[in-house]
């Protein structure tokens, strides 16, 4: 078998809707990650930034888009664009800060200097050393091909022919950046977090929709929280957890645990979790606007109960509840970038944007609450797809397959359930479609969603 | 440039100084011991019911821009902790279901270049660098490396820290969670 023809047998045969499996080796694979370069980061719309990160002209953050890293400018003009942060001499980065603001970028190799929109400005000895031979206007910065913004998140792609970004969102994706957009006049509070995880970039996407596991990965910091015994007491599943010396792990399934809503879109954006009228309040923050009249006309009758939470396939995590967006970056097959960028409304009290940040600070990142143990696992997980053994297991994902009846209102296809598997299920299946390398209609086509999952 | 040596101190004022030194030092020392004997009650109550610690986010910056290297209080940190936050960590670590940390982390954290930057005669601030080295599992490693100022508050012959700013060496952390403190 060809190595090519070899890629597109596990392609094909990675992602089985009707039972609910994975092929582990689509997690470690070298050959897998290089087509998604390609096929995926290569043509996807990926969000870079917010625009209040880059308010004043010169002002530049980096951001990945795949392994490419791209600095997003904003413009004399007021508008932005994002370069290929390489040299178009000798591909050196042209700036090595991960923010700021500048005049213009220098090479610091032989000082090749390019102006905010990426034309070539200055070039030491261009006329004594190249004979004013050199075109400089044939060798800017490369621009992304194609940047919109949608609520003020800036998005680009490096695929000429994808749809516009209003398309691409389609309603699950407009819906997704929504639920965060809508809860105020957004801003960006700076810092992001960074950080890398020994893992595959698609175990990190799909915990995102997986509400199975905080009772178990997180039952620590509910314990810390909430309060209450959990290791020990009775368990009231007949066959549920147990630890290693024999004691039960109590889980009270919560009604959000069985009410999930879930929403599902073209080109593999999906949303799910407990509705809104099931979330519970947090302390000192305001969430009233979710009742309020504007906000579900604009979203809908079942928009507006959706809170999240979303992933803009392929990376991008809507948190609505922390006002946070996190970028699961990939890095190498086995390697993943983790950023949390975080929001705030600008005319929210002083003392409610403590109270956010201090959430913001505390449930995510590294050292979050909640994000240490995640990490743990997604190494783990993609540790053991290594195995010659171990990767033939397929990876399960079979909770409410095939009963996932799929609902059609204002655009959004959506499911009323129990905890899910149905989000993680579709970002896969989506997955496959990408990495089967259709052009823009067919993935569309191939990646609307049925009446059943 | 030198670094001058202050000349003609009073033996009695040196001699204050230097039982000053060493009680910090012990303090840090044993305050670090209780870390790395995941003994975090006893840890907690170290810190003044006021307390603030903080890890602020660093970030690759330009040398002309670098007053911007660190995030401030009240903007995005990896620790932003109250005494009453540090203690619901410790709960977290002592349920029996704090997956990261067990099985448990193995960690040394060396405190060294202890300095006094300032005393009120009330509170003193204090800057230390530090190398926490950590290993996991079968093979995992990690290290941070960095400086800590502390304002420690005086309590009889020992202290209390009332607020702590922790600068890493890093900007992108290169491990995979932070289930260690500093």
């Amino acid at each position: 078998m060809t190595a090519t023809a070899r890629l597109t047998d596990i392609i094909e045969r990675s992602v089985s809707l009707e039972q609910g499996e994975i092929d582990r080796r689509i997690f470690s694979d070298p050959d897998i990650f290089e087509l998604e370069m390609d096929l995926i980061f290569g043509r996807s719309w990926l969000f870079l930034c917010h625009e209040s990160q880059i308010p004043k002209r010169g002002d530049f953050v980096e951001a990945p888009m795949g392994r490419d890293n791209v600095l997003v400018v904003r413009q004399r003009d007021g508008s932005i664009k994002a370069l290929l942060n390489t040299c178009s001499h000798r591909g050196n980065a042209v700036c090595r800060a991960e923010q700021g603001n500048v005049r213009n970028f220098m090479c610091t190799y032989h000082g090749w200097t390019y102006d905010l929109d990426g034309a070539l400005i200055g070039v030491p000895g261009r006329a004594q050393f190249y004979g004013d031979d050199l075109d400089v206007t044939k060798h800017p910065l490369k621009s992304v091909a194609q940047l919109d913004t949608y609520e003020g998140f800036v998005f680009a792609t490096f695929d000429a022919s994808a749809p516009p970004l209003y398309d691409f969102l389609g309603t699950t994706g407009r819906l997704g950046l929504d639920l965060l957009a809508l809860q105020g006049d957004m801003e960006a509070v700076p810092g992001v977090q960074k950080f890398v995880i020994d893992a595959n970039w698609k175990f990190a996407v799909d915990n995102l929709f997986d509400f199975y596991h905080p009772q178990i990965t997180h039952m620590s910091a509910m314990m810390a929280w909430l309060g209450g015994v959990t290791v020990g007491k009775k368990n009231k599943d007949e066959n549920g957890a147990r630890t290693s010396d024999g004691k039960d792990l109590a889980i009270d399934w919560k009604p959000q645990d069985l009410s999930n809503l879930v929403v599902l879109g073209e080109y593999g954006h999906a949303i799910a979790g407990p509705p809104v009228e099931l979330k519970p309040d947090f302390p000192g923050l305001d969430r009233s606007f979710v009742y309020s009249q504007p906000y579900k006309e604009r979203l809908g009758r079942v928009g507006a109960r959706v809170a999240g939470n979303a992933n803009i396939f392929p990376t991008a995590w809507i948190s609505p509840t922390t006002t946070q967006i996190s970028l699961r970056i990939p890095r190498s097959a086995t390697q993943t970038e983790i950023w949390w960028l975080s929001f705030a409304d600008r005319n929210m009290s002083a003392e409610e944007r403590k109270v956010l940040v201090r959430l913001q600070n505390q449930s995510f990142g590294p050292a979050g609450m909640l994000e240490q143990e995640d990490g743990e696992n997604w190494a783990q997980s993609t540790m053991q797809t290594h195995g010659h053994a171990s990767r033939t297991v397929p990876q399960l994902l079979k909770m409410g397959t095939g009963r996932g009846k799929i609902n059609t209102d204002d655009g959004l296809r959506w499911i009323e359930a129990s905890t899910n598997e149905h989000g993680q299920l579709w970002t896969y299946a989506s997955w496959k479609q990408w990495m089967l390398g259709w052009d823009w209609n067919e993935l569309y086509d191939h990646t609307t969603p049925g009446d059943y999952i | 440039m030198t670094i001058e040596i202050e000349q003609g101190i009073d033996d009695g004022v040196l001699h204050a100084r230097m039982i000053l030194q060493y009680r910090i030092e012990g303090f840090l020392a044993d305050e670090a011991a209780l870390l790395d004997t995941h003994d975090y009650d006893n840890w907690v109550a170290l810190f003044t019911e006021d307390a603030h610690y903080f890890m602020p986010i660093r970030r690759t910056m330009l040398r002309r821009e670098l007053s911007e290297e660190f995030t401030k209080p009240g903007e995005i940190a990896y620790f932003d902790e109250t005494r009453e936050s540090l203690r619901l960590r410790a709960i977290k670590f002592n349920t029996g279901a704090a997956w990261a940390e067990d099985p448990p982390s193995r960690t040394r954290h060396m405190i060294t270049n202890v300095r006094v930057l300032a005393d009120d005669g009330f509170e003193l601030s204090v800057e230390s660098y530090f190398h926490l080295y950590r290993t996991r599992l079968k093979s995992e490693v990690d290290s941070w490396v960095g400086r800590r100022v502390d304002r420690l508050r005086r309590a009889g012959d020992s202290f209390q820290i009332a607020d702590r700013v922790i600068y890493l060496d890093q900007t992108v952390l290169l491990s995979r969670n932070l289930s260690n403190l500093f």
